[in-house]
Parts: C-alpha cells; sequence; structure tokens
C-alpha cells in the first residue's frame, strides 16, 4: 500500500482553515466534497467581497501559509445577476514545502510522509471566486507580489477576458498577437466563433476587421 | 561591453516549438530575459465553450502531443467531478497504465531532445526506439499513434486487448534494463556533464512560490507530489515513492532535472506492472467496451452554478481543469473551461533561471524544464 494523504487529515485541516477565514470581514468559507474518478476529497471554497481580497490573500500566504498559486480564471457573466456580471476564481494549493536543509555541505532531501503529515504542511485545495458587478473596466486586486506564479495568471485573465488587476506591473498581452486592438478580449461572451476562408487568411490573419456576417455558419 | 537584445526564435534549436526568447547580453553573459509566447494560440478554451464534455476530449488530446494521455485524462477528471459520476475501479486501473505509459514516452521524447540541446546526438535515436515500444502499446489500448482520445467520462473506452499484459511486461521488463543504456551514454558523457552540472539552479521554496511543480520541483530535494498530495486514481492501492533528487546547496541544476527524469521513467514502469498485476478482473480478461465494468453511464448536462476542477500530475508538473456548467444547449456545453498548463508558468520561471549564465548554457538550462509549447499556448 502506498502513502497518500488520509481523506480525515485533509478534513480536519480543511475544517481549521474555514473557521479561521470565516471570521474575516466580508469572506464566506464552505467545506466542499468534491469527487472524481473513485476518490473524493476535502476542498476549501471561499468567496470574497472584491475590496476584501488583498487582505484576505495577505493572510492566507502568512498565516495558512499558502504557498502555490495554481490558476486564475476569469468569466464574464452577460446574463448574470447585476452584482456578478464577471468573475474571478482563484485556485490555490497548500504544498508545505520547505528548502531542503544542509548538513556538512550536503542537502539532505525533505521526504514527507503523507500519513503522518500534520497542522500547516497538510496538502490542502482552496478555492477563493470573487464577483464583480457590472462595470465596463471590472478590476480586482493583484497579488502578483504575494504569488509570483500569479504574475502570468493575471496577464493570462486579461489578455483572454479582460479583468485587469490593479497594482499589476507589466501587464502585456501574452497569448494573443502584440498588435490585438485594445479593449479585444476574445473569452467576453459577445465574440462568437466564426467561421473564415481561406483568402481572409492572408490580408488579415487574425481577423480583427471581419465582417460578423458569417456568425454561427461553422459552429 | 555594451548590451544588447537578441531574439531567440521564433525559429530556433533551443525553443522546443514556437517561441521567442528575447534576452539582454552583455558579452557572453545573459543580464535579462523576456519568454514571449502565443505563436500557436489556437484559442482552446473558446473553442470548448461551444463543444459538448465528450467533444473536449478530443482537444484535450491536442494540447500536446508527447503527453496526450496525461491531458485528456486531467480533463476527465474534472468534467467527472463536474457532473458527478462514480468509475468503476478496473477502469480507474486501465487509466492509470495508459497514463503511466504516456508519461514514459513523454519523458522518453524529452531524454531523447535533450541530447542534442547538449551536444550527444546518438542518444535521440535511441530514446525513440524505446519510446516506439511504448507507442505501441498505447496503439492497441486507445487505436492511434498520437491522439489516442481513450478516456470517457466515467470510465475508458475499451478494455486492455487480448495479451496485452503479457507483451506490456515483456516490454517494460526489457525498458527497465535499456534505462541503464541511457544512464551510461549520459553520466559518462564528459560533454554531457560539463554542460549540465553546475549550471541552472533553482531552489525549491522559491519554485513553488513560481508555480513551478512536478519533475523541476522534485529535483530541488523535496518529495512532493500531487499523486499523494491529492490522492486521485488508484494510486494509493500501488507501493511506489516519488523519485527526489538530492541536490546541492545552491538548489537543482540541470543534472538534478534529467536524473529525476529517469528515476520517475522507472516508478512509472514499476507503477504499470503492478496495476497490471492487481487488477480486479485479472488484466488477461477481456470485457466488450461499454461493459459497465469500464464505463459508468454519465449525465450529459451540469447545470449553472455548477463547477468541477481537478488537480493532476501531468508529466511536466500541475496541470489542472476548472469547468464552469451551464453554457450553451442548456447545460449540454461548459460555459467556461479553463486550462492551467505547467509550462505556461514554468517557462517564466526557467527564463529567469538563465540570468548570470552564458549564452550556451541557455540550451541546458531550458531544455532541463521540459517545455512544451503547445500546452503552453492552448
Amino acid at each position: 500500500m502506498s502513502r497518500v494523504v488520509p481523506s480525515s487529515t485533509q478534513k480536519s485541516a480543511a475544517e481549521k482553515m474555514i473557521t479561521a477565514v470565516g471570521r474575516m470581514k466580508g469572506c464566506d468559507a464552505q467545506l466542499v466534497e468534491r469527487s472524481s474518478g473513485t476518490k473524493s476529497r476535502w476542498t476549501v471554497s471561499i468567496v470574497c467581497d472584491p475590496e476584501n481580497w488583498r487582505g484576505l490573500a495577505e493572510k492566507l500566504l502568512t498565516t495558512h501559509e499558502v504557498d502555490y498559486c495554481s490558476l486564475i480564471t476569469g468569466i464574464h457573466w452577460p446574463d448574470g445577476p447585476e452584482e456578478k456580471k464577471w468573475e474571478v476564481v482563484y485556485h490555490f494549493l497548500r504544498t508545505g514545502i520547505k528548502n531542503p536543509p544542509d548538513k556538512d555541505g550536503i542537502q539532505q532531501p525533505i521526504i514527507t510522509d503523507p500519513t503522518t503529515v500534520k497542522g500547516k504542511l497538510v496538502p490542502l485545495e482552496i478555492e477563493v471566486s470573487i464577483a464583480i458587478p457590472d462595470t465596463r473596466s471590472p478590476m480586482v486586486a493583484s497579488v502578483q507580489d504575494l504569488w509570483i506564479g500569479a504574475d502570468w495568471n493575471e496577464k493570462e485573465t486579461w489578455d483572454l477576458v479582460g479583468i485587469d488587476f490593479e497594482g499589476h506591473k507589466g501587464m502585456r498581452r501574452v497569448l494573443q498577437p502584440h498588435e490585438t486592438p485594445t479593449g479585444y478580449h476574445p473569452l467576453q461572451k459577445h465574440h462568437n466563433i466564426r467561421y473564415h476562408g481561406f483568402e481572409e487568411m492572408y490580408d488579415d490573419a487574425q481577423g480583427f476587421s471581419r465582417k460578423p456576417d458569417d456568425v454561427g455558419k461553422v459552429k | 561591453m555594451a548590451e544588447m537584445w537578441i531574439s531567440m526564435g521564433p525559429q530556433h534549436p533551443m525553443t522546443h516549438g514556437l517561441w521567442t526568447l528575447k534576452i539582454k547580453v552583455d558579452g557572453e553573459t545573459v543580464v535579462d530575459t523576456v519568454p514571449d509566447l502565443g505563436y500557436i494560440h489556437r484559442g482552446v478554451e473558446k473553442i470548448c465553450e461551444s463543444r459538448d464534455f465528450t467533444q473536449i476530449t478530443t482537444y484535450c488530446d491536442r494540447l500536446c502531443y508527447a503527453s496526450a494521455n496525461t491531458w485528456s485524462h486531467s480533463y476527465i477528471y474534472a468534467a467527472e467531478d463536474l457532473l458527478g459520476v462514480e468509475v468503476p475501479e478496473r477502469a480507474e486501473y486501465i487509466r492509470l497504465i495508459a497514463i503511466e505509459l504516456q508519461r514514459i514516452a513523454s519523458h522518453l521524447m524529452w531524454l531523447g531532445a535533450y541530447g542534442p540541446d547538449t551536444g550527444n546526438l546518438s542518444v535521440l535515436v535511441w530514446c525513440l526506439r524505446e519510446r516506439e515500444m511504448m507507442m505501441d502499446l498505447l496503439q492497441e489500448m486507445g487505436g492511434s499513434r498520437m491522439h489516442y482520445n481513450f478516456p470517457r467520462i466515467g470510465g475508458v473506452k475499451r478494455d486492455l486487448p487480448h495479451g496485452f499484459a503479457q507483451r506490456a511486461r515483456s516490454k517494460l521488463e526489457l525498458f527497465l534494463q535499456r534505462i541503464q543504456e541511457y544512464e551510461a551514454l549520459y553520466d559518462e558523457s564528459t560533454v554531457f556533464l560539463v554542460r549540465t552540472q553546475g549550471v541552472g539552479y533553482a531552489k525549491a521554496e522559491e519554485m513553488v512560490n513560481h508555480g513551478v511543480s512536478g519533475p523541476n520541483l522534485r529535483a530541488a530535494g523535496v518529495n512532493y507530489d500531487v499523486r499523494w498530495a491529492h490522492p486521485y486514481s488508484v494510486y494509493s492501492e500501488l507501493d511506489w515513492e516519488p523519485p527526489v533528487e538530492r541536490s546541492s546547496i545552491k538548489g537543482a541544476d540541470c543534472y538534478d532535472r534529467y536524473r529525476v527524469r529517469v528515476e520517475e521513467m522507472r516508478i512509472s514502469a514499476l507503477l504499470t506492472l503492478q496495476a497490471l498485476d492487481k487488477m480486479p478482473g485479472g488484466s488477461d480478461t477481456y470485457h466488450e467496451p461499454g461493459d459497465p465494468k469500464l464505463l459508468a453511464k454519465a449525465p450529459s448536462r451540469a447545470p449553472e452554478g455548477t463547477s468541477g476542477y481537478h488537480h493532476f500530475e501531468d508529466s511536466r508538473g500541475e496541470s489542472m481543469f476548472y469547468i464552469a456548467g451551464g453554457g450553451e444547449a442548456r447545460g449540454k456545453n461548459p460555459y467556461r473551461v479553463s486550462i492551467r498548463s505547467p509550462m505556461f508558468i514554468t517557462i517564466p520561471y526557467a527564463s529567469k533561471c538563465m540570468i548570470g549564465y552564458k549564452v550556451a548554457d541557455i540550451p541546458a538550462i531550458m531544455g532541463s524544464f521540459d517545455p512544451c509549447i503547445g500546452e503552453t499556448d492552448r
């Protein structure tokens, strides 16, 4: 039998974080059981106000030692309620990784035993979702300086979805071409996938000046 | 000396795909780097919004040509979380075999490509020879050589074919011996050692903060692995330990990253052999496609407001899909699919690692992180 983190350890660690985060202003934390394949797992799901996000992020990093930013997703909800036209979903992992110590100039690898991990070393999955009300320029606070892994995630979210990050240094297009027109963010819902003929490819390879008369032709 | 900017790429032997690395050099020393991605951005996330859940698997295969199975499985686990399916145990074992064989094939592709990066040409041919054995096995399972479209939401496409277990065992046992040949080729090559040792140091805590995971992280002396930290599949039933490298005080260098991948191939081969032995119902029995032991019935629609995600240990690090339900066709399509590509996050970090080294070290450092541009640009 291999050693994996037991479900009970995961659950109690998640509960501990939830009671701490739930006491913070503007944050609502819940324990969520998720299951894929044959295994189920316990995760922390936090709903946070845009104003309190920065405070929560600092708390997560320093107090709860959430050290790994996995994914930042921006979602455009044009048909959603007034207070949730945009949404940013963060996924974090707590890995509990420390630099291996060295003894007499030789590094000693840290071999964590998953069955006996405790305290803040227990791996956890944390999901934070932030709803942004109806606005032409959606924006949340940047966490680029806390987790450097969030840097390119934020760039991508702005590039594709158009949600800006306040305080983000060096924002630029990362997946779209550099000459993409200002304000063009393809994952916003009013942009539809279009069919285009091969002859269009030469004059306007990116399709920025294409007419929307072929919407829905091939989907 | 005057500093200047040089563009490596998009067409360059170092880049392993289409991307540009702009480097600022002072003489031969790298002073600053700016990676520039997006040359093969295909808009997979947008396309997924107009496809139903079963069609998306095909696109996920095409995210990375070297590691198609791990990507489609990564999606399938997230979709199962969203749709709420309980998968038969036999299907989980077959999936594990597919994932681990793919991991070996992917690492062999890397190991082969890393040879020419570091001035060792013959190893490429040797690695592709063994990769061919893995491709044959995967072809038997999935029916195709590159894009298998093998997993299904709720199980797998088909059972292991007749005689697969025996062929897999003999090929893997041969492969375990052949690994020693690569080690001999690399470890006894002075050119390789000089070009990889003491180059491109990366420390564990720094890597975690930068979002780097997988083999690159384990090379720095920690045994973190998503397969035990957030258990999925049947890894808990098998006896294995993630490989860890004893790196130097300065962190993991290119040589450590090479060592950890070779060890990981060994572990993957042993995992596959164990899974063949422990499979419920035995690995020699055959069930018709669609049998309840292979495929559970899954709902085809996800209501609005639901979401699913799953952290997955890809060959290059932690990959992840986040799917929001309730899209077009009354929830038959996802509303939003977001993909976490390990290499998209690792390439900026690897570019930072080069600062302070010589221009000639760039292929060795970049290659050691195993970049794959297909998944990076999506």
